[in-house]
C-alpha cells in the first residue's frame, strides 16, 4: 500500500481527523441545482476550480480539529505545485517540533495562500496553552504577491528504496519498503563475491536535527550478512554500506559497526530473524546509534561530516535474505520521541542560557521587552492597552524608585493611533463602511495607493452583508449590535433601509432560534436582502473586472451565493467573524506605511528575523533544526526546564 | 540543501536580499497576540491584560484575579512593604510559603534589609536586630547559604551607609525587591502550574542566539548575514525609557 496515507494515522494516534468533503463545490453545477436561488448576473465568472475550493474547505475543518494532520485530499491541492507535492503530507511524531516541520507548515502555507483568510484557524492551536491566550485565529494574510523562493522549500523526507538507485543484485518491491537479494541466476547475474545496496529515495535533511528509521530483517541467510546504516549519493552500491568511504554501516553478520573502512569495530548483537534494527542520525551532535528491538545500543559513529548528503541505505550479501523498511509509516519500536524530547531539552537549554544584552543596546532584557511590547501595542493600535501598559510600567518604577514619585511618563496622545484604533473596531465590528470612512477621510490615499486592500475591504462587506442576509434567513440570533448590522446597507442610502432590516426582524422570528443549523429546507429567503447583496457583488466585480489576480477570491466570495443556506454550506469559513482580523491587519500596516512608518512593529520583526536565521542556522543541523517557532509560541511543553 | 540552492555558486545574498527574505515572513498575527497576551498575564499587568482582551478580540477565559493578586503582591514588595506582601501571599496561596522555605527566608531577608533601611535614617538598630534574632536567626542553620545571607545583611548594621562595599551597598538596591518579587511571582506562577517565563522573552533570548550562532558558524553564508535591525527607534514618551533607576 501507498506509504502517504497510513502517515497521519500513526501520528494521531490511530483517528484520522478529517472529514471527506463531498465533490462539486463548482457552483455552476450547484446553482442549476437550486432553481430557488437568484439568478446570477452575467458577468460573473463561472466554473470555480473545485480542488481549490475542496482544498479551503478541508483547511477549515482541519484547523479547526487538530491543525497538524493533513490528508490526501490535501496533497491533491499540491499538484498544482510540483515541488510541494513531493513533500510529506504529513510527519512521524519525532519530527513534529523540529525545524523541518516548521518549514513544511510554512511551505504549504504559502502554497496554498491566496489572501483569503479563510483558513485562519488552521495555525492557531497547538497544546495546551493555546486555548488559555490565544488570539481570535486572526492571522496576517496581507501579502500582495505570494512569493515562495524554492530555497525555503524544505526537501522530501525518504519514503522508500530507489528503484533506480540500487545494485543489480538485490530487488526492491513494488511498494519500495521490501529488499531482497537475488538469487545469483538469470541475466542479473551477480558475481558471487560482490554485495549488494540500495539507497532511499532522498536524502536526509539536516533541519530534522534528528533522523531515525527502522529495518525488520524479515529472513537471513546463514551468515546473516547485512549492513544497515546510511552513505553519500556516489557510493558504490557493490559494496556493502560502511566498506566505503562517506559510508557508515552495523553489519549483521558479525554485530561490528563500520565506519568509511573495511575494518570494523564490535559494537552489538549479531543480527537475527524478526530483529528490528533502527539508524538514527543526530545532526546535532554528528553522531549516529543503532537500536534492536527497541532497546538502544549506543553511539555507533563520531564526528560525521556536516557538508554531504546522506542517505539512509542497506546492503546484503547473501541470497535469501530480505528486510522491510519502517521509515516512519508505522510505528516505531524504539521509543525516538523520548530520544527527540531531550535531545531537544538540551538544545533548548543552551538557547536560553542566552545573555541578551548585546541585542539591543543600550537595552538591557527587561527593558527591551517592555519596549517591545509597548511598541507593538502602538504599532498595532490597541491604543487603551498600550496607555495601560504604560501606567503599569510607571506605577512600577514608581514604587521602586526611592525618591519617591519619578517624573510622570509623558503618554504621547497619537492622533493617528487613535484613528488606527478607530478604524479597526469598525472592522472587527463588521462595520465595513465606516471603516471605509474613515479612512477615506483620514488617509485618503491609502485606499488608492493598495487597490489589493481595497478589494480586501470591499470583498468584506459583501461578506457582512452576506451574513446578514444568512442570519435574517436562518433567524439566527443576533450576534452583532444592530447599529453594525444597519451600517453595512447603508451604502445604498435609500429609504427601504428601515423596510429591510424590519423585514429581517420579521422572518428571524418565525424561525427556531436556537438550531440555525436545522434551518434547511424551509428558509425563504429574503430577497431583499439578497437582492442588495447581489447588486453589491455586480458593483465589486465591476469595479474589479480588469484585475485578473482577484478573480479568484471574487469567485470564492461570489460563490456563497450558491447556497441557501451559507452559514452550513462548505464556504461557511468565509462568513466567519475570523476574517475580519487579517482585513484589519492589512490595513493598519498600509496606513502605517502611508505615514512612513515600518508595516512591522519591531516585536514582529524579530519573529521574522528569527526565523530566517532559525531556517539558515537549521540547515547545518545544529541546536537550531530543534526549534519550531510557532510551536514553541504555543506550546509551553517544548520550552527548557519545563 | 536550501542554504545552497538560492545563490549561484560564490555569490553571496546580499544585505537587500536577506532584508527580503525577511519581509517575506509573515508571523500570524495571533501568534502575536498570544506572545503578547502571554507577557501580560506572566508580568502582571491586570490593567494592560484585561485591555487587551478587549482590543484585540481575545474571547478566551483569562483569570484576572491571579493577574491582581501577584500585582498587589509584587507592588507591595516594590514599595517596601514586605509585611504586607507576606500577608497577601498567606491569603492567596497559603502553602506557598510553607513549602518554599528559600523563597520565605528571602522575604524575611528583605524584610531586615527594609528595617536596617530605616535604621539607618531614625539611628535605632533596635527593630532590625530583634527582628533578625526573632524571625532569620531560627531559620538561618537550615541551610548553610542562608546563614550565609543573614551574616552579609547583619554586616550592614556595621558600616555608615556612605562607607558600604559595593556588594553590601547593592543590598540596599531597589533591584533587591525587584529580583525578590518576580521570585515570588515565579514561585506563584509555577504553583498554579503555569510556565513562569514569558514567551517573548524566550523569543528575545532565541534571537539573540540565532545571531551569536550565525556569527560564529564555519559557513561563509551565514557570517555573511548582515546584522538584521529590529527596528526599536525610542522617540522620547513613546516607549519607556531602559529601565536604569
Amino acid at each position: 500500500m501507498a506509504s502517504g496515507s497510513s502517515y497521519h494515522t500513526v501520528a494521531a494516534g490511530g483517528t484520522s481527523t478529517v472529514v471527506p468533503r463531498p465533490q462539486g463545490s463548482s457552483w455552476a453545477s450547484i446553482v442549476s441545482g437550486q432553481p430557488s436561488r437568484p439568478r446570477i448576473p452575467s458577468s460573473t465568472p463561472t466554473g470555480l476550480r473545485s480542488q481549490r475550493n475542496g482544498s479551503y474547505a478541508n483547511l477549515s475543518d482541519l484547523g479547526s480539529q487538530s491543525g497538524r494532520y493533513y490528508n490526501t485530499a490535501l496533497s491533491n491541492a499540491f499538484n498544482t505545485h510540483s515541488k510541494l507535492s513531493r513533500l510529506p503530507v504529513s510527519l512521524p511524531s519525532y519530527l513534529e517540533d523540529s525545524l523541518y516541520a516548521e518549514k513544511l507548515d510554512s511551505a504549504r502555507d504559502l502554497s496554498w495562500s491566496s489572501g483569503v483568510p479563510s483558513r485562519s484557524a488552521s495555525l492557531a492551536s497547538f497544546g495546551p496553552h493555546a486555548a488559555q491566550s490565544r488570539g481570535t485565529g486572526m492571522k496576517l494574510d496581507v501579502k500582495d504577491t505570494i512569493s515562495s523562493p524554492d530555497d525555503d522549500l524544505p526537501t522530501p523526507l525518504p519514503t522508500k528504496w530507489n528503484e533506480n538507485d540500487k545494485s543489480g543484485g538485490v530487488e526492491v518491491s513494488q511498494d519500495g519498503l521490501n529488499v531482497q537479494f537475488l538469487a545469483a541466476t538469470g541475466p542479473t547475474k551477480v558475481n558471487e563475491y560482490d554485495s549488494a545496496s540500495v539507497r532511499a529515495d532522498h536524502f536526509i535533511p539536516r533541519s530534522c536535527g534528528v533522523y531515525y528509521f527502522e529495518v525488520t530483517i524479515m529472513n537471513k541467510s546463514r551468515e546473516g550478512l547485512i549492513s544497515i546504516g546510511f552513505c553519500g549519493a556516489d557510493v558504490q552500491l557493490n559494496r556493502l554500506p560502511g566498506w566505503e568511504p562517506n559510508s557508515w554501516g552495523y553489519h549483521g553478520d558479525d554485530g561490528k559497526s563500520f565506519c568509511c573502512s573495511g575494518m570494523g569495530k564490535a559494537y552489538g548483537p549479531q543480527f537475527n530473524s524478526k530483529d528490528v534494527i533502527g539508524c538514527g542520525i543526530n545532526f546535532r551532535t554528528h553522531t549516529a546509534f543503532f537500536t534492536r528491538n527497541g532497546q538502544m545500543l549506543g553511539t555507533a559513529f563520531r564526528d560525521l561530516p556536516n557538508d554531504r548528503k546522506i542517505f539512509p541505505a542497506v546492503g546484503m550479501k547473501k541470497p535469501g535474505e530480505h528486510i522491510r523498511v519502517n521509515f516512519g509509516q508505522e510505528e516505531f519500536s524504539y521509543d525516538i520521541d523520548g530520544y527527540t524530547k531531550a535531545e531537544r531539552k538540551s538544545a533548548l537549554q543552551e538557547i536560553s542560557d542566552t545573555v541578551v544584552e548585546s541585542l539591543c543596546p543600550p537595552y538591557d532584557e527587561e527593558a527591551l521587552i517592555q519596549s517591545l511590547v509597548s511598541s507593538y501595542l502602538q504599532h498595532d493600535g490597541f491604543v487603551e492597552t498600550a496607555k495601560a501598559f504604560a501606567l503599569d510600567l510607571q506605577a512600577e518604577k514608581d514604587a521602586l524608585s526611592q525618591s519617591g514619585k519619578s517624573k510622570p511618563l509623558e503618554l504621547m496622545e497619537d492622533e493617528n493611533a487613535v484613528h488606527r484604533q478607530n478604524i479597526r473596531s469598525a472592522i472587527f465590528e463588521g462595520d465595513i463602511d465606516r471603516a471605509l470612512e474613515l479612512t477615506q477621510s483620514h488617509y485618503p490615499d491609502v485606499l488608492e495607493r493598495n487597490e489589493q486592500i481595497n478589494f480586501r475591504l470591499r470583498c468584506r462587506k459583501f461578506i457582512e452583508m452576506m451574513r446578514q442576509s444568512a442570519e435574517a434567513t436562518n433567524g439566527r440570533k443576533k450576534s452583532q449590535p444592530s447599529t453594525s448590522k444597519r451600517r453595512a446597507f447603508d451604502a445604498y442610502g435609500d429609504d427601504e433601509d428601515e423596510d429591510v432590516d424590519m423585514d429581517g426582524e420579521d422572518s428571524r422570528s418565525d424561525m427556531d432560534v436556537d438550531d440555525p443549523a436545522d434551518v434547511t429546507g424551509p428558509a425563504v429567503p429574503d430577497f431583499d436582502l439578497l437582492g442588495k447583496v447581489l447588486e453589491y457583488g455586480r458593483q465589486l466585480q465591476e469595479d474589479f473586472k480588469d484585475k485578473p489576480e482577484l478573480q479568484e477570491e471574487m469567485e470564492e466570495v461570489f460563490s456563497l451565493f450558491a447556497y441557501s443556506n451559507p452559514m452550513t454550506s462548505p464556504m461557511a469559513h468565509l462568513l466567519s467573524e475570523e476574517g475580519r482580523g487579517p482585513v484589519a491587519e492589512a490595513l493598519n500596516s498600509a496606513i502605517l506605511v502611508s505615514l512612513g512608518k515600518s508595516s512591522k512593529a519591531p516585536l514582529e520583526r524579530i519573529v521574522q528575523q528569527t526565523t530566517i536565521l532559525l531556517r539558515e542556522l537549521g540547515e547545518e543541523g545544529g541546536p537550531a533544526s530543534f526549534v519550531n517557532l510557532h510551536h514553541w509560541i504555543h506550546n509551553v511543553e517544548c520550552l527548557p526546564n519545563s | 540543501m536550501s542554504a545552497t540552492v538560492s545563490t549561484p555558486a560564490g555569490t553571496m545574498p546580499s544585505s537587500r536580499d536577506w532584508e527580503k527574505k525577511v519581509d517575506d515572513v509573515r508571523p500570524s498575527k495571533s501568534d502575536m497576540n498570544t506572545m503578547v497576551m502571554n507577557y501580560l498575564i506572566i508580568g502582571g499587568y491586570p490593567s494592560a491584560a484585561k485591555k487587551f482582551a478587549q482590543e484585540a478580540g481575545i474571547q478566551s477565559q483569562i483569570d484576572l484575579t491571579s493577574i491582581e493578586k501577584r500585582n498587589q503582591i509584587c507592588t507591595s514588595i516594590h514599595h517596601g512593604n514586605i509585611k504586607s506582601a507576606i500577608e497577601l501571599i498567606n491569603d492567596f496561596e497559603p502553602e506557598l510559603l510553607e513549602s518554599h522555605p528559600s523563597l520565605h527566608f528571602a522575604l524575611l531577608r528583605l524584610q531586615l534589609i527594609e528595617l536596617i533601611r530605616v535604621s539607618m535614617e531614625d539611628n535605632d538598630i533596635g527593630p532590625a536586630l530583634t527582628f533578625a534574632q526573632d524571625y532569620l536567626a531560627p531559620r538561618a542553620p537550615q541551610y548553610p547559604e542562608f546563614l550565609r545571607d543573614l551574616e552579609h545583611t547583619m554586616a550592614l548594621l556595621c558600616f555608615p551607609p556612605d562607607q558600604l562595599s559595593p556588594p553590601l551597598a547593592k543590598l540596599l538596591d531597589p533591584d533587591m525587591r525587584k529580583q525578590v518579587a518576580s521570585l515570588v511571582n515565579e514561585t506563584i506562577l509555577q504553583s498554579q502550574e503555569v510556565f513562569p517565563e514569558p514567551k517573548v522573552k524566550s523569543l528575545v533570548r532565541l534571537r539573540a542566539w540565532v545571531e551569536a550562532k550565525a556569527a560564529q558558524s564555519e559557513s561563509e553564508r551565514l557570517r555573511s548575514i548582515p546584522h538584521l535591525d529590529l527596528g526599536l527607534v525610542a522617540p522620547r514618551g513613546e516607549f519607556p525609557e531602559p529601565s536604569k533607576l
